[in-house]
């Protein structure tokens, strides 16, 4: 039987039911410190004084360092981030959001470490601040960053076809303005690195997604060789793109360097996590020439990404949100400008769905417009419109694998008809929505694997892919096993520990079952080859006239042997392979030519009721579908899309950070609701799509259910009650504040919420 | 301060200031890391462990509220390396992601159907909501305490072990 596409529990299933996996939360070394961070109070500001001498005397205090020491170490580089290098460890002259660093202490206990930060003396000078991404772009903004003339960090654009040539000849033209705010991803396993060095030797043991970025980055930082620096990542209590880039690691790095020796830890508090990194607030205008008969003839969208203080990983990303605020349609026109936008908030990178929630958010609910406007049903605009095999994108590149309808029919068979949509009950009414999905994937992309066989008969993959409850490791051990000719239960997985495992990118944006699953069968398939050439030898075959299974190679001749025992006679103790998969693409200026190999595809639509007279919304059935070409893990890949809905449940119905003079108000999971079982619709039904080809690709499948949630809500809500919301979340206030003006109320007989 | 803790059926004796928590002391002091801090404010349910047999949140929960009661933790439960039914169920559901939550569950899982053998639907997710999962796999913890339901083990579902006589250890 083969492994890929079973239910396959987690190699470490029972790990995770006892209590025992080793998360690096878990750590402890010989002779640790324990690190605590002093954080910014102001969102724009000077630090004229600094004075950390009391706190290195007070009891237990081995080492406490400042952005402005670091800054002066002539031996390190303290600025780093992606393809824009703004960022230092810490804040240098001035702060410039509430929760930036300021100086670190480390000491023998955390407690002991957390009392030397009041002993910390700054005097700040406050500067004025910019909050939202369109007063950062005003004329007269404060500027963040000294020696820039504007907030903006960078423009990307895509230009096809004449736009307001199209735009003159359509029957309609239809513009609407959609936000949505910034969002903590919350991983219940807070942030946590730990750093030693010994001598010019840096260890970090860390809860990433980014192994080999972290290297990279801490190499850059302290001017090391990339075998001076050891990363190595433990089962990650949930990433969704918070553990995407390095996060605590320069600064626990950088006062292990005073430690003599000794190993530090920083674990972020849960009031922390809020200021480390967040969901990019966004705004976007889209505008869009449709004919009478529903061809969409041209689409404008300009989008504002609110990036926060740094750059960090919302240089590529904002390239990306600019691709996703487009939509998966045949339009022959099309332009869209992105900004990456400096503000005083804590720095925004990848959030699950990464910037496709918030390009789907937009302009799916605008295709729900779009269809009121000209009478057609939405869901037949979209099958009117969505691409096809082969169609021209906004790229200009040739679609293959195309499967949004499938997505889109295969979502709308599971929601059903039965029972039919009862519209009005009193006071509680009820609607349907839908909304397609679609985002590029990374590219170009790289990844490295090594899988060995051993003469015990057992196999390793060694991988940097990094496992975070998505199943990673099992899927890479299905994949391997089959190859090999192995059940799953004699593959062990290792990794990530970039002392022995190699090269990957990142695990991120869906993208390790394909990149690091080609990779792992490549690898796994060159030892296979290599087994058949010791059996072709041992039973004068040939090679081709050899079978792998169950352990074992079996020769045409009738004769078998199992692995263990072919290595031995070949006085092998290992057969060993690394191999790479990698992908290419290539956009100019314009944002033509080719994005990726592979767009992520998928669907999704829901029942909504509403209460008209509370404004509560309940999601009461919700469907879900992605396009996985093949299924590696169908269990896990089940827990995939269902979670990406319930995930996304959040952001469409409460969660947002709230902000008042550039501090979050709302830092904590009393005041931050994330959805519990009380959010789960009574109907959740999903499905990973297939090739029914045998040679089929692996495709991720780890967001595509969750950009489709907040639009197909909002698309429901308005077939319930006919207002349209163009701001998420879609909170009780703001729909029943909606109803009241719908009906010609004034909006102060409503009354205004809280938050 | 010295308390005396009964963990697991083994007795304790921390030297702790008496504002520690119940969950620090388990965590730091024991080294017993299946049960876990992720809000620090009992909204999240990661580090519920059972005392007398209830539900309660570890990081609300100060050391001296403790003594003399029968506290079990997620590693409390297999028997002779046999995992116990709820953990079992949880694995056979595929009941969990990332897992950080998952010891929580578990724990409030136990105390549920301690205290309710049969509950409805509704009454398991009003129960449970206490505990979160940001992964979201709440649909197969559904069908992990459905299936528990339906197959309640004949063998002892007993969470406090039998009593004995615990031998004493210290954290100092």
């Amino acid at each position: 039987m083969r492994a890929v596409g079973q239910p396959t529990a987690l190699l470490d299933a029972r790990a995770r039911v006892d209590g025992s996996l080793p998360f690096i939360l878990n750590l402890t070394l010989p002779g640790m410190l324990y690190a605590r961070v002093l954080r910014s109070l102001y969102p724009h500001a000077r630090i004229t004084r600094i004075d950390t001498s009391i706190a290195a005397r007070a009891p237990g205090v081995v080492a406490v360092t400042t952005g402005r020491e670091l800054a002066e170490d002539g031996s390190i580089n303290h600025l780093y981030g992606i393809g824009h290098p703004d960022q230092p460890i810490m804040a240098v002259d001035k702060v410039r959001y509430v929760g930036e660093g300021v100086a670190i202490v480390a000491a023998e206990t955390i407690e002991q470490a957390e009392a030397a930060l009041d002993l910390i003396d700054v005097d700040y000078e406050s500067l004025p601040s910019v909050d939202n991404e369109f007063d950062a772009i005003a004329p007269g903004a404060p500027i963040l960053h000294d020696g820039a003339d504007r907030n903006i960090i960078r423009h990307f654009k895509l230009r096809h076809g004449d736009v307001q040539a199209a735009f003159a000849a359509s029957d309609y033209v239809i513009e609407e303005t959609y936000s949505s705010p910034a969002a903590q991803q919350v991983t219940m396993e807070p942030h946590v690195s730990v750093a030693q060095f010994d001598g010019s030797q840096l260890t970090v043991h860390t809860a990433s997604q980014s192994p080999y970025g972290v290297r990279r980055v801490l190499t850059e930082i302290f001017n090391l060789e990339p075998e001076q620096v050891r990363v190595i990542v433990g089962p990650l209590g949930g990433g969704y793109g918070a553990k995407g880039h390095v996060r605590l690691e320069p600064l626990v790095a950088a006062i292990a360097r005073k430690t003599n020796g000794r190993p530090v830890k920083l674990v972020a508090t849960r009031a922390e996590e809020f200021v480390i990194v967040t969901k990019h607030a966004a705004t976007m205008r889209i505008k869009t020439g449709i004919m009478r008969d529903g061809t969409l003839t041209a689409r404008e969208v300009t989008s504002w990404w609110n990036t926060g203080a740094y750059a960090d990983a919302g240089y590529m990303l904002t390239k990306g949100g600019l691709l996703r605020s487009i939509g998966p349609y045949r339009i022959p026109a099309v332009s869209a400008d992105a900004y990456q936008i400096y503000t005083n908030r804590p720095p925004a990178a990848a959030f699950r769905g990464a910037m496709a929630a918030q390009g789907e958010w937009t302009f799916e609910s605008h295709m729900d417009s779009l269809a009121h406007a000209i009478g057609m049903d939405p869901l037949e605009l979209r099958r009117r419109n969505l691409l096809r095999e082969g169609d021209a994108w906004a790229t200009g590149e040739v679609m293959h694998d195309v499967h949004y309808r499938d997505c889109l029919d295969e979502v709308q068979r599971l929601l059903g008809d039965e029972p039919p949509i009862e519209r009005a009950a009193g006071h509680v009414r009820r609607g349907r929505g839908a909304a397609v999905m679609m985002k590029n994937s990374q590219s170009p992309s790289r990844s490295e694997a090594r899988v060995a066989l051993r003469d015990n008969g057992r196999a390793t993959v060694f991988t940097s892919s990094v496992e975070m409850g998505q199943g990673a490791h099992t899927a890479m051990a299905q994949i391997a096993a089959d190859q090999l000719g192995l059940p799953v239960d004699s593959v062990d997985v290792v990794g990530p520990d970039t002392a022995q495992t190699p090269f990957d990118q990142v695990t991120s944006g869906s993208r390790t079952t394909y990149m690091m699953g080609n990779a792992v069968r490549r690898a796994a398939e060159a030892v296979a080859d290599e087994i058949r050439q010791l059996g072709a030898r041992r039973y004068q075959v040939q090679p081709d006239a050899t079978t792998l299974a169950d352990g074992q190679l079996y020769a045409s001749n009738g004769q078998c042997l199992p692995y263990s025992d072919l290595l031995q006679w070949a006085g092998l103790p290992k057969i060993e392979m690394l191999r790479e998969f990698q992908t290419e693409s290539k956009l100019d200026e314009n944002s033509q030519g080719v994005a990726c190999s592979h767009w992520h595809q998928g669907a999704g639509a829901c029942e909504v009721e509403v209460d008209i007279e509370t404004g509560k919304l309940t999601v009461t059935r919700f469907a879900g579908a992605s396009w996985a070409g093949k299924v590696v893990n169908s269990a896990h890949a089940r827990a995939q899309d269902q979670g990406n809905i319930i995930y996304g449940l959040g952001q469409t119905l409460f969660e947002e950070m709230v902000f008042d003079g550039g501090q979050v108000m709302n830092a904590s999971l009393a005041d931050y609701p994330i959805p519990s079982l009380l959010d789960v619709p009574y109907v959740l039904k999903t499905s990973s799509l297939q090739s029914e080809k045998p040679d089929a690709e692996m495709y991720g499948i780890g967001e595509m259910t969750l950009p489709c949630v907040a639009p197909a809500v909002a698309n429901a809500l308005y077939d319930a009650v006919g207002i349209r919301i163009r701001t998420l979340p879609l909170t009780p206030e703001r729909i029943l504040r909606a109803l009241r003006e719908k009906d010609g109320l004034s909006v102060d007989q409503v009354e205004e919420g809280t938050g | 301060m010295t308390y005396t803790l009964h963990v697991n059926g083994d007795l304790y004796q921390l030297d702790v200031p008496p504002q520690r928590s119940l969950l620090q002391a388990l965590r730091d002091d024991l080294r017993l890391m299946g049960t876990r801090e992720a809000c620090g404010v009992g909204m999240c349910g990661s580090c519920t462990v059972l005392v007398d047999g209830k539900a309660v949140s570890g990081c609300l929960t100060l050391v001296p509220q403790v003594i003399g009661k029968q506290i079990i933790t997620v590693e409390g439960l297999a028997k002779e390396g046999k995992l116990h039914p709820v953990q079992q169920a949880f694995l056979d559901h595929h009941a969990f992601q990332c897992s950080f939550c998952t010891p929580g569950f578990i724990m409030a899982t136990i105390a549920l159907l301690t205290e309710k053998p049969q509950p409805s639907e509704d009454e398991i997710r009003e129960y449970l909501a206490g505990n979160l999962c940001r992964c979201g796999s709440y649909p197969e913890i559904l069908l992990a305490v459905r299936w528990l339901i339906e197959n309640r083990p004949s063998d002892s579902w007993e969470s406090i072990p039998p009593e004995e006589q615990p031998s004493v250890e210290t954290n100092r």
